[in-house]
């Protein structure tokens, strides 16, 4: 299954942004890596196709760990 | 008098009511099509054309050049710039009041807003009509407006002039990074804010808390409770309510929750028909590609009744096809008909499917003619094409269309 870091940099590569390899888990997908609301439906759209959760369903969070907390990843 | 215009954070501009005066009477060009990001720019020319009783066409920042061509059959915009001297000279900021409440009838703002056709359509509206849901009061005097909308749209007009007719400062809340925009609201002790619910779901969960906001506004988009709920701790003294307002017709109603009342004052400018909204055609701007049946406009937006006597509704959904991204309209036949035109593309279909942060997205399937197209690719044809929000984020290449064209895919 793809990494949340690499769905994340999908999305700034569909959007023409440089990709990122230094996204960890206290990374804040709106002030360190610049995602605005169209990325982050976009986000929420590759995420709900990988893992088969809308993790924003129950209001949005904003940093990977958030994220991989939501999805139940281990770190 | 030094009172603040606009605080502008993202451009580190500071501009007083004196400024703006000076540079409304030194200006020697007259710009009859703006496209910007400034928002001074943007707002000092409104200004200028209502002094000097010229048209203003508002174009997207974003759109591309050959949107543009295709709407106003150029993309040399400086072509229609021209002199302009000796206008009229404003005293302060009461005479330019003055002034601009009294512009003649034949003045107009144009705005563009998606069509039921593939291009966007043309809307322009008076004065009378834009501002007709502006409170000019000593109550509004100690306002301070946050503002949260993109200034070439309607809801940003609007609250543009109601600050300004209420003498208000203006605080530029659009697309700033949390901290910022915090900061940016209990800086400047910001009481009103209207925003799209995609602005205020992007706001929260937060820790800061904003006292000063007394009045939070919802428009442009379905009202969400559950993000409403969710400002209650940050927004502590606020009220909420929720603005039904379109390009075509401007602000219409204000709801108490999420309901709608009809009563005498308004009841004979609505009517739903088959649960859907009608607008009396008294409301609407100018615009040919506007359809107007019998003096009635149907908007296109289904209600539930909830109450008679007097009628109270909430809105349901979008009766035709539009997509509502984030309080922007996108026409998937228009997004369809520009897949299409990428060489290799044999056929597609747009649909929407709901989405926590914007409402609703825009996907699409798309079916290839013998030939292989990245995704990648076809996004970077599309970025030159589309204004972003209308770029489909879920692409999948399928074989044929017949099997998957449902209409709107909902989960």
């Amino acid at each position: 299954m793809k990494t949340i870091q690499e769905i994340i940099n999908e999305v700034l590569d569909n959007r023409g942004k440089p990709k990122l390899n230094n996204i960890n888990s206290d990374s804040h997908l709106r002030d360190d890596i610049g995602f605005d609301s169209l990325d982050l439906a976009e986000l929420t759209v590759r995420i709900e196709a990988e893992y088969d959760k809308d993790v924003f369903e129950d209001g949005l969070v904003f940093t990977v760990k958030e994220i991989e907390q939501k999805l139940n990843i281990n770190e | 008098m030094n009172k603040v215009f606009l605080i502008d954070r993202l451009s580190e501009l500071r501009i007083t009511y004196d400024r703006l005066i000076l540079d409304l009477n030194e200006a020697k060009t007259y710009k009859k099509y703006i496209k910007t990001d400034s928002y001074y720019e943007i707002l000092l020319n409104i200004l200028l054309t209502l002094i000097i009783e010229k048209e203003i066409i508002l174009l997207d920042d974003d759109f591309s050049e050959e949107e543009i061509i295709a709407l106003i059959g150029s993309a040399n915009l400086k072509s229609f710039t021209e002199d302009i001297r000796d206008h009229l000279q404003i005293k302060n900021l009461d005479h330019l009041i003055d002034v601009i409440s009294h512009v003649s009838n034949d003045w107009k703002i144009t705005l563009f807003t998606s069509g039921t056709t593939g291009a966007p359509k043309k809307v322009s509206h008076s004065f009378k009509n834009i501002t007709r849901f502006v409170k000019i009061s000593e109550k509004q005097s100690n306002s301070i407006w946050g503002f949260a909308y993109n200034p070439t749209h309607i809801a940003g007009i609007q609250v543009f002039l109601q600050a300004l007719l209420n003498k208000n400062p203006i605080v530029r809340l659009f697309n700033l990074n949390s901290d910022l925009l915090f900061n940016e609201i209990i800086d400047h002790k910001v009481s009103h804010i209207s925003a799209t619910p995609t602005f205020y779901r992007l706001m929260v969960p937060t820790k800061y808390i904003c006292p000063s906001v007394l009045r939070i506004t919802f428009g442009g988009e379905r009202f969400d409770v559950s993000t409403l709920n969710h400002l209650k701790s940050s927004f502590p003294n606020a009220k909420m309510n929720n603005i039904y307002a379109s390009t075509e017709a401007g602000s219409l109603l204000v709801s108490d929750g999420d309901l709608f009342t009809l009563n005498s004052t308004n009841e004979r400018l609505f009517k739903i028909f088959e649960n859907e909204l009608y607008i009396c055609q008294d409301f609407l701007g100018f615009s040919d590609e506007i359809m107007v049946k019998n003096g009635w406009y149907a908007t296109g937006d289904l209600v539930e009744i909830v109450e008679n006597n007097p009628i109270r509704f909430r809105f349901v959904s979008r009766k035709n096809e539009m997509i509502n991204v984030g309080g922007y309209k996108v026409n998937p036949a228009e997004v369809e008909e520009t897949i299409r035109s990428i060489t290799g593309v044999k056929d597609v279909v747009v649909f929407s499917k709901l989405n926590s942060v914007l409402g609703s997205t825009v996907c699409c399937y798309i079916v290839l003619d013998r030939v292989s197209l990245s995704e990648k690719f076809i996004r970077s044809e599309l970025q030159k094409k589309l204004q972003e929000y209308k770029i489909p984020r879920l692409m999948k290449f399928v074989d044929s269309i017949e099997m998957t064209r449902t209409g709107k895919v909902k989960r």
